[in-house]
């Protein structure tokens, strides 16, 4: 396979995951908030476990997010130190 | 919607075992006999027989079917080692290349009319997802023993409120994209070509949108065995 082509398929792969990742993250996040004020603790918390829980849900998709950026930012710096 | 025609389940029904029509059989036998399953040993057969035919007989000039097996699978090796390591692509190699063909054959074995992809239900790569997230952990704790938690713990120590629980749903989400995503997209691909065959398959209107699965089912191999890798040389970096 040509580097283009390879180039190519590896982009595909890393940007192609960022949106399902996110919202995958976020809907954990706030299942898990749900979870805590309905079952463990009966409903008497209710909206707040499930807006902490939101929230982490978003901070952890955003820092999903950075983590897939700031790695295929590493990855260039790596090739253009290897091309020098 | 109606039921595509999947001639393994036409041949178990008509040996008499019970082919569930709902989506999940009740009894182990009907289980056993979901399309899901019968296809996944399809294409397994598959693989083992085209392997057996083209590799029986290694020679040092490699022939058509050598050839074509050599540059694969050296093709997926010198990706994994770097994006891994050696001693990793090593000792991953079977179970990673296992996993690109098996869901590479699976996706594309949709496209033709009778077969069903098994990757197009939610137990296939569920269960393919699961293997790769407990692997990934097995490799983090077989590195670094118990501190494996400085993983989920982030940069700063007063921090740790804050990122453990982050870490922690990011790393959940690992295991639901993986499985979502791939199943999603070939789930898709299969009901957008069984719609548009009843609509208008005289006109051969499903035929782009085979051209893009095509290219949909080999992406989304790949797409799988990269992310499995990162996660695995993640998993085997030192913590940040």
């Amino acid at each position: 396979m040509s580097d283009y082509k390879k180039e190519m398929m590896f982009l595909l792969g890393t940007y192609g995951h960022i949106g399902i990742t996110f919202v995958a993250a976020i809907f954990i996040g706030l299942g898990a908030g749900i979870l805590l004020d309905q079952k463990v603790f009966d409903g008497r918390t209710a909206p707040w476990f499930t807006f902490i829980g939101l929230a982490f849900g978003i901070a952890a998709g955003f820092k999903s997010l950075l983590d897939i950026l700031w790695r295929s930012s590493k990855n260039m710096e790596d090739k253009s130190d290897e091309e020098k | 919607m109606e039921h595509p025609i999947l001639f393994i389940s036409i041949i178990l029904e008509k040996l008499g075992l019970p082919v569930p029509h709902g989506p999940v059989g009740h009894t182990l036998l009907e289980q056993l006999c979901e399309p899901y399953m019968t296809y996944t040993w399809l294409v397994m057969a598959f693989l083992f027989i085209v392997a057996k035919l083209t590799l029986s007989d290694l020679e040092m000039v490699p022939g058509k079917g050598q050839n074509f097996w050599e540059m694969v699978i050296g093709g997926m090796d010198d990706f994994f080692v770097e994006n891994m390591g050696r001693k990793l692509a090593d000792q991953f190699f079977p179970m990673l290349a296992t996993f690109a063909l098996y869901i590479a054959v699976a996706n594309l074995i949709g496209l033709i009319p009778g077969f069903m992809s098994p990757t197009a239900s939610l137990n296939t790569t569920l269960a393919l997802t699961i293997i790769v997230w407990l692997t990934h952990h097995f490799i983090g704790i077989r590195e670094h023993g118990l501190s494996y938690y400085k993983h989920f713990m982030g940069p700063m120590w007063w921090l740790v409120p804050l990122m453990l629980p982050i870490e922690l749903i990011s790393n959940l989400a690992r295991l639901v994209s993986l499985s979502v995503r791939l199943f999603g997209n070939i789930y898709a691909k299969e009901t957008l070509l069984a719609i548009l065959f009843m609509l208008a398959g005289a006109f051969f209107a499903p035929l782009p949108i085979m051209m893009l699965g095509v290219l949909v089912s080999l992406v989304q191999a790949m797409v799988f065995v990269l992310l499995s890798v990162v996660y695995f040389g993640q998993a085997q970096d030192h913590a940040h």
